[in-house]
C-alpha cells in the first residue's frame, strides 16, 4: 500500500465542531485556529483500517477531546506499521495494530515505552444461512446462538483443501465446491491471523517452528486455492456484502465486522431481516479461534495518556456499543444494540494463542 | 467561548468563498453503464454540475491509469475491479465502491436453447463445446483482451477446461489440454466487439435483419434489456444459461481518481456515490436487473420465460493474481483466440496527399508494430490472415500476408510505398475485398472484417448491398473516417453489415486500434 493511497483522518477535534469537513487541513495548518484547541494534544499515528470507524465515530473524538486528547490517525496495515522502514521514518508517536504477535514485530523496529490491548475481536468466518445449514447438516457446525455458529475449523479447511463440493457433505440443494476466502497474510492482519490458525488447528496446538513444516505446504495450499487475496479486511467485507452468497460463500472477518455494519445503518438492517430468503448474512466461531488483539503501542511518552483514556469505561463503551469491540479480556459490554442481540457469543470459550512471530514471520514468507 | 466561535465561522466563511463548487466532472465508464446515465446526469444536473460521461472498454481504462501521467478524469466505472487490480499500478483510483454486480452468462436463442436440450437443465462448458464442436452453436461474445463481458467467459472457460471450475488455477495456462478445449469454443465466435453495449445492439441488429444470431455472452443484466427490446419487437427471447460450473461477477466499482484537482471535485464524487448507494437509486438498479448489495434493494422479479433470475445463487469462480490473469490474456490474443480475416481498404485518392497520407501511413505503421501493439493486447499472429488493399477510384493491388512478424513488416512497407492520387471509390475495394476473402471464409475458421479507411465521398455504386447479402457470410466492413470525409456511406454500409463507424479524424491511429478490438 503506497502512502498516497493512505486517507487522512483524526484531526478529529476540528472535524466535529466545524461541519466544514473539507477545510480542516488549511485550518489546521492556521496557526490562530490551532489555538482554538486550547490545550488537547494531537497525537499522530497509524492504525488499521478496522479501526478507523471507531476513531472517526464524533462520540469518540468527543469523549477523547475530555481526556484532552485528539487522534491524527492515519490507516496502515498491521504487519506494515510494524516494520515499515518508510512509515516509521515518520515518527509515529503511537502504532495501533491489530494482533498481538506484532507488538514482538514492532519491538524489533521501535523502542515501545508501553503496551497495552485496547480491544479483542474474534476472527469469525462469515457465511449465509444456507452455507451454515449446510455445514450443520454435514456435522461440520452447529448453531449455538439464535443466530450464530461455532464450526469445526479444521473440519472445513480439510473440506476446502479436498475441494469437496456442497453435496458431498449432504448439502444437496447447494451447488459447487466449498470455498473461503481472506485477506493477503502478507498485507493484512485478518488473513495474518487466520493464517496461524489455521496452522494451529492442523498441527492440533500452538504451532511453533519446530513443528511448523509438517504443516507448512498444506498452509500454502489453502491460501493459494484461496486466488487473489484483497490487501485489507474492510476489502474483503464489503465485497462478502456486496456480492452476496454466490461468490462470496465463506470469508475470513473480524467479529466485529458485522457488527458494526448492522449497526451503522438500521434501516438497511431492517430491509435485511424483512427480505427473508437466502441472503442472510451470519457468523460463525471457529473452536477454537484467535483474538485479534488491538494493542496501543506507545512510542511517545504522550501516549502514555491514550492508553488511558481508551481503556476508560467511556471509551470502551463507545467501542462496544457502536462497533462491536470487546474490551481487553475479551468480554461484551453492558449496553448491547437491541439489533445485535443473540448475534455473539458473550464468551469466547476456545480461544487459541497466535503463534510466535519468528514462526508467523516463516509462514508469512511462505505465503508470499 | 464566543471568540472561538466566532474564528470558526470565519474560517467555514473562507472555505466556502475559495471551495467554489466543481463545475464540471469527467467520468469514464464501462459501456454497460450507460444504462445508468440518466440517474447520473439528473442528480449532476441538481448539484448544478456539468458531467460528462465518457464510455470506454476496461482494457482502455486500465491503460490510461496505467500511463505515466495520471488521466484528466475525476471517476472512474468499469465493468469490474478486476482491470483496476490489473493496471492502477500507481494506485490513482481511490474509494472504490462497488455501485451493483451481474454475472457474465450466455443468452441462447429459444428455439435453439429448445433445440440443444438446455431448457430447464444445468448446462456446464462442456455442453457448450459439444454443441460449438457439432456445428449446432455459434456465439457473440467481446474480446477477452479488450473488454469485461468477453474476459470473464473466457477465464471461466478455461478454468472448466482444466476441470477446476471453481477456480481459475494458474497451471491451467500451461496446460496444452485445456488450452486446446478452449481454442475449439473460441471457434463458436461467430462475431467480436470491443464493447458489451455494442454487442447487445448487434444481437438486436441481427434479429432485426431477420438472421439472429443463436447466442451472446453477456451480463445478465444486459440480457434482460436485450429480452426487453425483444419483446417489444416481437422478436424470439434469449434464454439465460447459468452456466452450472460457475461464472465470474462484474462488480460495477465507481471510484474517484486523483490527479491533484480541486478539493470540491472530491465532495461531489462523495455524494455521487453516496447517492448511487442510497436505498432509493439502488431500488432503481435493482428493477433494471442488477443485483445489489445485502440489503440495498429487492431484486427484480424473476421472469420464468426465459430463466432470468437475479435472486438466483450462482457460485462464482476464484480468479487468480492479476499478474496470472494478465497472461491468461496474452494467451488469449496470441494462441487461442479465433484467428483474424482482416482486410484494409486504404484510401489512396488524391486528397489524401500530404497530411493524410503521412498520417495513414503512420497509422498502418503502428498496427504493424509488434511492440506496439501487444502493450494494446490487439497483437496478430501468424493464424491471422491480412490483406491490404489500397485504393482509389479502383483497387490499386492486393498484398496477402499473415501476422508473422515478417508478413507485417512487409505489409506495412506495401502500404508505405503507395502515393496518393486519383478519385475514390470505395465500393469497388469491398467487393474486391469480398471476392479475396472468399476461399478463407469457406473455411469458417476466421473471424471476418473489411475496414474501409476514407478521406472523401465514394462514388456511386449500384447493386453492392445485393452483392454483399448474396455473398452470404455477412461480413462486417467497418468504417475510419478522416479529413472532411463525409460518413453517410461509412454509415449506410455500416448499417447494412452491422458493424461501426470509428472516427478518426482526431487520432487515426486510435480509430484503427479501436477496430481492432472488434475483429
Amino acid at each position: 500500500m503506497s502512502l498516497s493511497r493512505r486517507s487522512m483522518v483524526g484531526l478529529g477535534v476540528l472535524g466535529a465542531s466545524v461541519a466544514v469537513t473539507g477545510g480542516v487541513v488549511l485550518m489546521r495548518d492556521n496557526p490562530a485556529v490551532r489555538g482554538i484547541l486550547g490545550d488537547v494534544t494531537a497525537l499522530r499515528g497509524y492504525a488499521g483500517g478496522e479501526k478507523m470507524a471507531f476513531i472517526q465515530n464524533p462520540k469518540t473524538i468527543d469523549a477523547l477531546k475530555r481526556f484532552g486528547l485528539a487522534l491524527d490517525a492515519e490507516r496502515a496495515g498491521s504487519v506494515e506499521m510494524s516494520r515499515d522502514p518508510q512509515l516509521l521514518a515518520t515518527k509515529p508517536q503511537f502504532l495501533w495494530p491489530s494482533s498481538s504477535p506484532l507488538v514482538e514485530l514492532a519491538r524489533r523496529y521501535s523502542k515501545i515505552l508501553k503496551d497495552q490491548v485496547i480491544f479483542n475481536s474474534p476472527i469469525v468466518i462469515y457465511s449465509w444461512t444456507p452455507f451454515a445449514d449446510g455445514l450443520v447438516r454435514a456435522g461440520l457446525a452447529k448453531k449455538s446462538g439464535a443466530h450464530y455458529f461455532i464450526v469445526d475449523a479444521k473440519g472445513l479447511i480439510e473440506a476446502v483443501l479436498a475441494r469437496k463440493a456442497w453435496k458431498d457433505l449432504g448439502a444437496q440443494d447447494l451447488y459447487g465446491t466449498i470455498r473461503m476466502i481472506s485477506t493477503d497474510p502478507n498485507k493484512s492482519n485478518s488473513g495474518f491471523m487466520f493464517a496461524g490458525l489455521a496452522a494451529n488447528l492442523l498441527v492440533g496446538d500452538v504451532v511453533s517452528e519446530s513443528n511448523l513444516q509438517t504443516v507448512l505446504p498444506t498452509v500454502v495450499e489453502l491460501f493459494r486455492g484461496m486466488g487473489y487475496k484483497p490487501d485489507s479486511s474492510g476489502k474483503v467485507f464489503d465485497d462478502y456484502i456486496a456480492s452476496g452468497p454466490g461468490a462470496s460463500p465463506l470469508v475470513v472477518g473480524y467479529e466485529n465486522q458485522l457488527v458494526e455494519w448492522i449497526i451503522a445503518d438500521p434501516d438497511r438492517w431492517q430491509r435485511v431481516v424483512s427480505a427473508g430468503g437466502p441472503a442472510q448474512p451470519v457468523a460463525m466461531y471457529p473452536t477454537p479461534t484467535v483474538y485479534s488483539a488491538h494493542p496501543l503501542l506507545a512510542i511517545d511518552p504522550a501516549a502514555n495518556r491514550l492508553i488511558d483514556a481508551l481503556t476508560s469505561p467511556e471509551l470502551q463503551s463507545i467501542g462496544w456499543r457502536d462497533h462491536g469491540f470487546r474490551g481487553p479480556i475479551g468480554s461484551i459490554g453492558a449496553d448491547t444494540d437491541p439489533l445485535i442481540r443473540g448475534r455473539m457469543p458473550t464468551q469466547i470459550s476456545a480461544v487459541s494463542p497466535m503463534p510466535d512471530i519468528d514462526t508467523m514471520l516463516k509462514i508469512l514468507q511462505a505465503l508470499a | 467561548m464566543m471568540k472561538r466561535w466566532a474564528l470558526l465561522a470565519a474560517a467555514a466563511l473562507l472555505l466556502a468563498g475559495c471551495g467554489g463548487g466543481t463545475s464540471k466532472f469527467h467520468i469514464v465508464a464501462g459501456s454497460e453503464e450507460k444504462t445508468f446515465e440518466p440517474i447520473v446526469k439528473q442528480f449532476c444536473e441538481d448539484q448544478g454540475v456539468e458531467c460528462t460521461i465518457d464510455y470506454k472498454g476496461s482494457l482502455d481504462i486500465g491503460l490510461m491509469l496505467a500511463g505515466g501521467e495520471a488521466p484528466d478524469v475525476d471517476a472512474v466505472w468499469p465493468a469490474s475491479s478486476l482491470w483496476l487490480d490489473m493496471y492502477d499500478t500507481h494506485r490513482r483510483v481511490k474509494d472504490l465502491k462497488s455501485v451493483a454486480s451481474s454475472p457474465v452468462i450466455l443468452g441462447v436463442r429459444m428455439s435453439k436453447a429448445r433445440t440443444l436440450g438446455w431448457i430447464g437443465r444445468p448446462v456446464k462448458m462442456d455442453d457448450i463445446l459439444k454443441a460449438v464442436n457439432d456445428g449446432q452453436l455459434a456465439f457473440l461474445m467481446t474480446s477477452a483482451t479488450q473488454s469485461n463481458s468477453g474476459a470473464s467467459a473466457y477465464l471461466t472457460m478455461l478454468a472448466a477446461a482444466f476441470g477446476t471450475p471453481d477456480r481459475l488455477d494458474p497451471r491451467a495456462l500451461d496446460d496444452p489440454a485445456a488450452q486446446a478445449k478452449v481454442k475449439a469454443l473460441l471457434k463458436g465466435v461467430s462475431r467480436g466487439s470491443g464493447s458489451s453495449g455494442w454487442l447487445a445492439e448487434l444481437y438486436l441488429a441481427g434479429a432485426k435483419a431477420g438472421h439472429p444470431y443463436d447466442a451472446m455472452w453477456n451480463y445478465e443484466a444486459v440480457l434482460k434489456e436485450t429480452n426487453d427490446s425483444l419483446r417489444q419487437n416481437g422478436g424470439e427471447l434469449l434464454y439465460a444459461v447459468y452456466p452450472a460450473d460457475g461464472v465470474s461477477y462484474a462488480d460495477a466499482p465507481l471510484g474517484y481518481v486523483d490527479h491533484g484537482q480541486d478539493k470540491s471535485a472530491k465532495d461531489f464524487f462523495d455524494k455521487l456515490q453516496q447517492h448511487m448507494l442510497s436505498a432509493e437509486i439502488q431500488q432503481k438498479i435493482a428493477d433494471l436487473g442488477r443485483r445489489t448489495a445485502l440489503g440495498m434493494a429487492k431484486p427484480a422479479p424473476a421472469e420464468k420465460d426465459w430463466n432470468f433470475d437475479p435472486a438466483r445463487l450462482i457460485p462464482s469462480i476464484a480468479l487468480p493474481e492479476p499478474k496470472v490473469i494478465a497472461r491468461a490474456l496474452t494467451l488469449y490474443q496470441e494462441a487461442l483466440r479465433k484467428p483474424s480475416l482482416t482486410a484494409l481498404c486504404l484510401d489512396f485518392s488524391g486528397s489524401m496527399s500530404g497530411d493524410g497520407e503521412t498520417q495513414l501511413k503512420a497509422a498502418i505503421n503502428t498496427l504493424f508494430n509488434p511492440a506496439q501493439a501487444s502493450q494494446n493486447l490487439i497483437q496478430w499472429t501468424p493464424a491471422d490472415r491480412i490483406l491490404i488493399l489500397p485504393f482509389d477510384s479502383h483497387v490499386r493491388t492486393v498484398v496477402q500476408g499473415d501476422g508473422s512478424v515478417a508478413s507485417q513488416e512487409r505489409l506495412n512497407q506495401a502500404v508505405a510505398a503507395e502515393e496518393a492520387d486519383d478519385g475514390t471509390d470505395m465500393y469497388d475495394c469491398a467487393e474486391r475485398a469480398l471476392k479475396e476473402m472468399k476461399p478463407y471464409l469457406d473455411t469458417n475458421q476466421y473471424l471476418p472484417a473489411i475496414v474501409i479507411m476514407t478521406d472523401g465521398k465514394s462514388d456511386a455504386h449500384e447493386g453492392f448491398d445485393d452483392a454483399w447479402r448474396a455473398e452470404g457470410h455477412f461480413v462486417p466492413i467497418f468504417g475510419v473516417t478522416f479529413g472532411d470525409a463525409d460518413a453517410t456511406d461509412l454509415d449506410a454500409l455500416a448499417e447494412l453489415t452491422r458493424s461501426r463507424v470509428f472516427d478518426g479524424r482526431a487520432n487515426l491511429t486510435e480509430a484503427f486500434r479501436s477496430v481492432r478490438g472488434y475483429n
